[in-house]
């Protein structure tokens, strides 16, 4: 049962929610790879390659309902984060960040989801796997547009400043595009859903314990459950933003890859 | 209860920068809306100063692991 | 876009800042392992924060 759910009451008196609950045995078999994450991986690419078939399928010139869902979310991909952001090469580029969007999107979103209830980024490896595309495809990219020794050249000389500086200094700067633009890329997305699952865990299970206690107690438990309610439409708008971003970024890169000067 | 006190302490130290980048941002905001075209005046200003108060926060952080 | 201009440069920031004090903080961590001292952290750390700053107003701050 605790592959799939989370109850207050497991062993005796309360226990609280802690990185435990993210450690789930797999759901059936004995392996590694039937956990709940991985499952809803599979889920959620089953989920939007359905939607994106089905709203694409009939393309008429007044647009269904369906299909003007789909569309809507495409074309804020390509217009807000392709078009403005990477400028003229962009269409290349839309495919990648539409997957991205849409995947992170999903998979986000099965945070709030009743029966579901679990970001899968809340597994940092997922979000680890995602960066290390973004890294890929922004330096591959880099290097194509200028060359490998122009572009590593201008990563790590900046112009206008005194030769014995740049020891302080291109270091500083391989670090930024080789370590901490991924490193960061990923822990956000992690610590957000992260928090926001542990968040959630707080409120609904500590108000199932109140609950079970004595009158007073019984008393205050709504309010945790309202303020848990509360706070699920908030992490619905934390996992839209933070799916927002995590492509934002990528196109922000891949722009600046793509950059003669930077 | 376990747990470590130097996190607490770098919560309390975090307020500051916290605090600075908002009034960084909101004098920002508040310049350019009154004056557009003194954008590209304030931009370097506002973001020198962001680092210096995000450089604050994060050697917070960093003391809060290392020592 | 002049508003994604000013995400793209905070994040920058953030991450040059980020990566200088690691950098150079690391640097100085196993220089005070290797030599048995308690000062060279501190040295690395505001070394790593001066120059990532000098490097923010190199990127940023020169018209």
């Amino acid at each position: 049962m605790r592959s799939l759910f989370r109850l207050s009451g497991e062993g005796e008196g309360f226990v609280p929610p802690s990185s435990n609950d993210f450690e789930l045995p797999p759901v059936f078999g004995d392996n590694a790879f039937t956990t709940k994450p991985i499952l809803l991986v599979f889920l959620s690419v089953i989920l939007v390659s359905v939607f994106f078939l089905l709203s694409s399928r009939k393309a008429a010139v007044v647009p269904s309902k369906l299909q003007f869902a789909g569309e809507s979310i495409y074309s804020f991909v390509r217009n807000d984060l392709g078009r403005d952001i990477i400028g003229h090469e962009f269409m290349r580029f839309v495919p990648y960040l539409f997957t991205l969007f849409t995947f992170v999107l999903t998979n986000n979103i099965f945070g709030i989801v009743p029966f579901l209830q679990f970001p899968t980024m809340s597994r940092v490896s997922f979000p680890y796997v995602l960066a290390v595309f973004t890294f890929v495809v922004f330096h591959y990219v880099g290097i194509r547009k200028q060359g490998i020794v122009k572009y590593l050249k201008e990563i790590m000389f900046m112009p206008g400043v005194p030769k014995p500086v740049y020891i302080l200094l291109t270091p500083i700067e391989l670090a930024t595009f080789f370590l901490v633009r991924p490193l960061t890329l990923s822990l956000r997305l992690f610590a957000n859903m992260f928090a926001g699952h542990l968040l959630l865990l707080v409120f609904i299970l500590g108000g199932e314990h109140l609950f079970q206690g004595v009158l007073g107690l019984k008393l205050i438990s709504p309010f945790a459950f309202a303020f848990g309610i509360g706070l699920t439409f908030f992490e619905f708008m934390v996992q839209c933003l933070q799916a927002y971003i995590f492509t934002l970024l990528t196109a922000l890169y891949i722009a600046g890859a793509l950059a003669d000067e930077h | 209860m376990t747990g470590t006190l130097n996190l607490v302490g770098y919560g309390l130290s975090a307020i500051g920068p916290a605090i600075a980048t908002g009034m960084i941002f909101a004098a920002y905001i508040s310049g350019v809306a009154r004056q557009p075209e003194a954008r590209s005046v304030l931009q370097p200003i506002a973001f020198l100063g962001f680092a210096l108060a995000e450089a604050l926060a994060l050697f917070g952080l960093v003391l809060a692991f290392v020592l | 876009m002049a508003m994604k201009d000013e995400g793209n440069a905070l994040w920058s920031i953030f991450g040059y800042l980020l990566s200088g004090m690691l950098f150079w903080g690391g640097v100085g961590y196993g220089l005070d392992k290797w030599l048995n001292q308690g000062y060279f952290l501190l040295v690395g750390l505001l070394l790593g924060i001066g120059a990532a700053i000098y490097l923010v107003w190199l990127r940023f701050g020169r018209e």
